[in-house]
């Protein structure tokens, strides 16, 4: 409303730069954090073109370089590993380790929720309540305890944080469908002799599904910090390969005597959650809320 | 509101029984032999049957859960492997110092909660309402890792004010504030995500409410402003209520990477460390404490919820 206040000019007429300019604003909270993070993974794809130096190879004659020092513009790591290739490279792993996950996470939570939400009495209690025995653990003691269960990794952190967040997906999901069984569009579809299965794909899936996308697009942030935090705890991928949280853990003996060599990992990672979750937040309020904050609380 | 506490109470079994089963095939499952795997190779085979024998292992797993469910519920959760105490007596100090903790934190998360989401209830296009939601957001966005490094970077290592760990000066009486100093950054590290959330959640509620028929009809009335706000806050409390109690939960979950980061001696300090040490009992009873732990914050937490709104009392 404020658009057509402002954009008005004297004669009535909308002037086709102040409704640019009004658009523009409306979208720079979206556009912003999307060119950031479109910009982060031109990094981590580009990585080879980057990162100046070897991540992996270092020399013992060059350890502990402060940011700033000639040659290596973030400083070198305990093994005079140079830590600006380093934080490149590691954005490979490390978005892997965001995305992967809620990808997984969001099918799998779509399908039980859609189950649970179409099936009967008997299927629904049963699928909601084994997931809120996944719920009865913090998010992050459940992806270390199964993470535990497997050989360090990638494949450990991102088939732990899956089973972490399918849940939380199903739970909305399953929400959107107990909203919209009982509309007739879906009995119309019934009775015309459409299956199940055709039903939930054809009828409820497309209306559960952008609901989903918003979702998860704002849990790829958190599943950021979580996989970087099961690499710091030493359960991701193994050494010598970059990694953000492995990288936090490589630096922290440092801490006291170079802290502003060992802050950059912990850094990059709250920046890169800073932008996922403004992206998230805004695609949210764009695609269309979900308004279940108890599901966001749960994260 | 009895009715209520029952059937609650009741619905919480089929939950705790689900993360025992968890917490027990976490074990269970661990690929290999955690025989040979703990005595190493070039073991005897006698050893290694007598072992396999004092843990009871070749009997069926249904046994096995049995008998370690009859055990935990003793309070009985086998002994650390590397440490080698039996798992309660390294838990119970533990907890006190994540309670201290704990505590602490979440009286920040309160406070910093509730003052930032007012803020920015009230103000919601200002530039402090805008202020506040951006602080929201990087406060949620902020990993307590990150955050417990950087403070230390900050505070303890450029500015030299604030210790970097422990809970006690090695040298000095101890004492209250010397607790209370060594508690500050820690504290605001494992605070942040949760108060962040709080803030959100007390913003959309507050101003929802202030938006809503009750504040216009109390403004019709004549009230001012702090009477209405006061109605409002009234109002608008369940939802913090909720969130608050789901906060604590976070806390538990933060307080791995603060406590190992800070030497905190806390439940997340010790599971770290057993977490390197692949201390398989000691993991297991470390997690089955803070889950068990979880439900219970949720149980009080709903039972608060449905004593101050009747409209949850009754069921569906």
């Amino acid at each position: 409303m404020t658009v057509l206040r402002t954009g008005t000019s004297a004669r009535g007429r909308l002037p086709f730069r102040a409704l640019r300019a009004a658009a523009l604003r409306r979208d720079a909270g979206l556009l912003l954090p999307a060119a950031l993070a479109a910009l982060l993974l031109l990094v981590a794809v580009a990585a080879p073109l980057i990162a100046p130096y070897d991540p992996v190879a270092g020399s013992l004659r060059v350890r502990l370089l402060d940011p700033g020092s000639p040659g290596h513009l973030l400083g070198t790591d305990g093994q005079g590993r140079d830590v600006l290739s380093r934080l490149v490279w590691a954005a490979r792993p490390s978005l892997i380790g965001g995305f992967v996950p809620v990808a997984i996470a969001a099918t799998a939570g779509t399908a039980l929720g859609i189950a649970a939400g179409l099936g009967g009495r008997v299927t629904e209690q049963a699928l909601l309540r084994s997931l809120d025995v996944l719920y009865a653990f913090p998010g992050i003691l459940l992806a270390m305890t199964i993470a535990t269960l497997m050989p360090a990794g990638l494949g450990a952190t991102v088939l732990s944080l899956s089973v972490v967040l399918t849940p939380a997906v199903a739970r909305v999901a399953h929400t959107e469908v107990a909203r919209i069984r009982t509309a007739e569009y879906l009995e119309a579809a019934r009775v015309s002799g459409a299956g199940r299965t055709l039903v939930a794909v054809r009828q409820v899936l497309p209306v559960v599904a952008p609901v989903i996308l918003a979702y998860a697009s704002s849990l790829i942030g958190l599943s950021v910090v979580y996989a970087a935090g099961l690499s710091f705890l030493g359960l991701g991928v193994p050494p010598p390969t970059a990694e953000w949280g492995a990288m936090l853990d490589d630096l922290r003996p440092s801490l006291l005597t170079h802290p502003g060599v060992a802050v950059l990992p912990a850094l990059t990672i709250l920046i890169v959650s800073v932008v996922c979750n403004t992206l998230g937040e805004a695609l949210r309020r764009r695609i269309g809320d979900t308004g279940d904050l108890a599901a966001e609380a749960v994260r | 509101m009895r009715r209520f506490l029952i059937r609650r109470l009741l619905l919480a079994v089929p939950t705790l029984v689900g993360v025992t089963l968890v917490v027990f095939a976490t074990v269970a499952l661990v690929p290999g032999d955690p025989v040979s795997a703990f005595l190493g190779p070039g073991a005897p085979p006698q050893a290694h049957q007598e072992l396999t024998d004092r843990l009871g292992l070749d009997r069926p797993l249904p046994v096995q859960y049995a008998d370690w469910l009859t055990h935990a519920l003793h309070g009985d959760l086998g002994t650390s492997i590397a440490g080698q105490r039996p798992v309660d007596q390294l838990l119970l100090p533990a907890m006190g110092q994540t309670l201290i903790l704990s505590a602490a934190a979440f009286t920040l998360v309160l406070v910093g909660g509730i003052v930032l989401g007012a803020v920015g209830a009230l103000r919601p296009r200002g530039p402090l309402g805008r202020v506040s939601g951006a602080l929201s957001t990087v406060s949620v966005s902020a990993p307590q890792y990150s955050v417990a490094l950087l403070l230390i970077a900050v505070f303890a290592v450029r500015l030299g004010c604030l210790p970097a760990g422990g809970t006690h000066d090695v040298f000095g009486d101890g004492g209250l504030p010397d607790l209370l100093r060594h508690l500050i950054l820690p504290a605001v590290a494992a605070a942040l995500v949760p108060l962040g959330l709080t803030a959100k959640v007390f913003r959309a509620a507050l101003g929802s409410v202030l938006a809503g028929d009750l504040a216009d009809s109390l403004r019709a009335r004549g009230l001012s402003r702090t009477a209405v706000l006061r109605h409002c806050v009234h109002n608008a409390s369940p939802a913090l209520l909720t969130i608050g109690g789901l906060q604590l939960a976070y806390l538990l979950e933060g307080v791995v990477f603060v406590e190992t980061l800070f030497a905190w001696p806390g439940l997340g300090h010790l599971l770290y460390d057993a977490l390197t040490a692949r201390d398989l009992p000691l993991i297991q009873g470390g997690v089955l404490v803070v889950a068990v732990a979880f439900v219970g914050v949720n149980i009080l937490v709903d039972t608060a919820h449905a004593w101050i709104d009747p409209r949850v009392r009754s069921p569906r």
